[in-house]
């Protein structure tokens, strides 16, 4: 039948760690959204650049959004931008910074899409400050062969609204959305501070709550671990004096080296330039589009994980209970010696809910290669239980390892959530590797 | 000056729209699905600032898409391009469709056309403008399958032979292009013995050339030698590619 054209397609989760022979729709119109057998088994795709397996899975259809990427209605006084849900952050950003505006809350990846954002719920540069996705969204249009097509804000099916911020695309299909911008910047000076560890980190962050962007890198080997730097990127003046290179976008897609770079040497030199180049208090300048994507120049780190992949385990840690937390992790890392590739730091301000990843606290995202080897895995395991200790809470869509389990146990209020996402989900139409590893 | 596109919610005629409106051309779009239309039609004038005016239209059921064409162009600049990307085929078109479902095939893919290119004739002449028709390889040579389809597409053929013997390219300019497969939702998923070219690659060669002369090719050209190649099949050969 004429639109209900499904290619097979193997599809590969970003961060390499699950992968699934599926058939996918390339709806390009309305009526094909709704073309599928209503008890077809489903999930949204946008970008697919999701680090665990979202967009797709065993035994689901994923439906591509990709043609539903349309500007529909801008109020240039007020920056209220509606959109098709499958419209790249990147192509919003550059339409709503060329117009003045810009979405204070984004991914890394430029690929990602606004229905992509608000499935995941996705925080950006400094979510202490902005909140996250959430925050932006007036409304949404959602589809679902149940209900049919469907309006909700806050004041109308505000259920659904709220399940549907990290409800991982089970709610039903996002079409459209409608954002609140804000006025940005003209440019960023960031102030490089040098922190000796993890703790000292946290200080720093919390010190410098208010600013647009900010962010830590720091090394996870056992002898330097926390040592790092914390951006702080402060509205500028400086307009034109710094003008970005037009780069391209990250692509959804990376191929692999056909070997690992990030093994102990690699990371070991990585580290030593990151220390060379960034360690340093000091400022520079840099354009709002530089710091809101710098994904964008991290094309080879990401190859460089090699065909074993990677994983990232973001928890995020109570102020209260951060110091212990880091010299517990301190300890744990010098005593196991795992392969860590970079750790980032980011603060949180807002309300822990639902399956979301915020709260009040500071988030540390650890990436680490080969996550399928035993010690690795071994040491995930273990991060995820010094973090629980410490009333840590997850992002379940970053850590592509966490099973229900951890889930329920991290998460307060994990079984009442999943039984809000199946309200609005009966039968599990909507589906994907995500919620059959978490069982929602 | 406007251009026209019909067809335009989708594939190829989507993206011919984007490519007018991205060098600053105004646009009547024509299609069947409204609400793709007026997406269409929001996301081109708040990206390029373009006026785009947008005519949901059944060419299935339309008696007269012309004359409803050519009313929905009041009150705009007047047409300089007409461009009919359009095309429906069916997968049962093998010599066993009903009488209704004949009709539709050729409602879209051929009377629509015919009846647009009528009503809008005059307009186009006096701007000095461009009609652009979309045949398919699928009409190079008669098979077993796309039977009707071919068959239309094949009458777009005299089309614009039609136009060019009546026009010279200094009145009206008169552009036929062939296609081979494109990768919209048409392909999607389909085993196809050569690569689908992109819509926007093609919409990009299609406009670039719109102010030129008159003129038939194929889109992509690797497949003027598959036509070629096809109609040099000896008969006997070419009545055993059933497939």
């Amino acid at each position: 039948m004429r639109g209900y054209a499904l290619a097979e397609a193997e599809l590969v989760s970003f961060d390499r760690q699950f992968a699934a022979r599926v058939r996918v729709q390339k709806p390009d119109r309305y009526r094909l959204l709704g073309a599928l057998p209503a008890d077809a088994p489903r999930i949204a795709r946008g970008g697919g650049v999701s680090y665990v397996g979202a967009s797709f899975g065993h035994g689901a259809i994923s439906q591509d959004l990709g043609a539903f990427d349309r500007l529909l209605a801008f109020d240039a006084d007020a920056g209220r931008l509606t959109v098709e849900a499958g419209l790249r952050i990147g192509d919003l950003q550059r339409f709503a910074l060329a117009r003045g505006w810009y979405l204070p809350v984004a991914p890394g990846h430029p690929g990602a899409t606004v229905g992509g954002c608000i499935a995941a719920d996705v925080h950006g540069k400094n979510p202490a400050r902005d909140g996250t996705f959430r925050a932006l969204v007036e409304s949404i249009e959602i589809e679902s062969p149940l209900r049919g097509r469907v309006v909700a804000s806050a004041e109308e099916n505000a259920s659904l609204f709220e399940t549907t911020f990290a409800g991982f695309g089970l709610t039903g299909t996002i079409t459209r959305a409608t954002l609140r911008l804000a006025r940005p910047p003209e440019a960023l000076a960031v102030r490089r501070v040098p922190v000796a560890g993890l703790d000292e980190a946290a200080r720093v962050l919390r010190e410098a709550a208010n600013a647009p962007v900010l962010y830590g890198w720091h090394d996870g080997r056992p002898e330097r671990f926390g040592r790092g730097v914390i951006h702080i990127g402060l509205a500028s003046e400086a307009r034109g004096r710094r003008r970005p290179k037009p780069g391209r976008d990250l692509p959804a897609r990376i191929a692999p080296l056909p070997f690992a770079v990030w093994n102990r040497a690699g990371i070991a030199l990585a580290n030593g330039w990151l220390a060379l180049r960034e360690g340093r208090a000091g400022q520079s300048e840099r354009s709002l589009s530089e710091a809101l994507f710098p994904l964008n120049r991290a094309r080879l780190y990401f190859a460089g994980y090699g065909p074993a992949g990677m994983a990232e385990a973001q928890w995020l840690v109570p102020h209260p209970r951060f110091e212990a937390f880091a010299a517990a992790l301190r300890d744990h890392v010098a005593r196991e010696r795992p392969l860590i590739a970079l750790i980032a730091s980011k603060l949180f301000g807002g309300t822990a809910a639902g399956l979301g990843f915020d709260g009040r606290g500071v988030a540390l995202a650890i990436q680490v290669p080969a996550p399928a080897r035993p010690a690795q895995r071994a040491f995930l395991e273990a991060l995820a239980r010094i973090a629980i200790e410490h009333d840590g809470r997850p992002n379940l869509i970053k850590d592509s390892t966490l099973d229900a389990s951890v889930a329920r146990r991290a998460i307060a209020g994990f079984d009442a959530a999943r039984t809000r996402l199946a309200v609005h989900n009966p039968g599990g139409l909507h589906t994907s590797e995500l919620a059959r590893r978490l069982g929602l | 000056m406007t251009a026209i596109v019909v067809g335009a919610s989708s594939g190829l005629g989507r993206a011919l729209a984007a490519e007018l409106a991205r060098r600053g051309r105004d646009l009547l779009l024509v299609a069947s699905d409204a609400r793709d239309l007026e997406a269409l039609a929001a996301d081109l004038h708040l990206r390029h600032g373009v006026g785009v005016r947008a005519l949901a239209l059944d060419l299935a059921r339309e008696a007269d898409p012309g004359a409803r064409i050519a009313a929905a162009l009041e009150g705009i600049a007047a047409p300089s391009a007409l461009l009919l990307p359009i095309g429906h085929s069916r997968p049962d078109d093998e010599l066993a469709l009903d009488a209704a479902a004949i009709g539709q095939l050729l409602a879209i893919n051929l009377h629509a056309p015919l009846a647009i290119v009528h009503a809008l004739l005059p307009r186009l002449v006096e701007t000095r403008g461009t009609v652009v028709l979309f045949g398919s390889v699928a009409a190079v040579r008669g098979r077993g399958r796309n039977v009707v389809y071919a068959a239309a597409k094949r009458g777009l053929d005299s089309l614009y032979e039609s136009l060019r013997q009546r026009y010279r390219p200094a009145e009206l300019r008169v552009q036929a292009y062939r296609l081979g497969f494109l990768a919209t939702n048409l392909t999607h998923g389909l085993r196809l013995p050569l690569p689908a070219a992109e819509p926007a690659a093609v919409a990009r060669i299609v406009v670039e050339r719109l102010a030129r002369g008159s003129s038939r090719r194929y889109l992509p050209r690797r497949f003027a030698l598959v036509a070629l190649l096809v109609r040099a099949l000896p008969w006997p050969l070419y009545r055993r590619m059933r497939g």
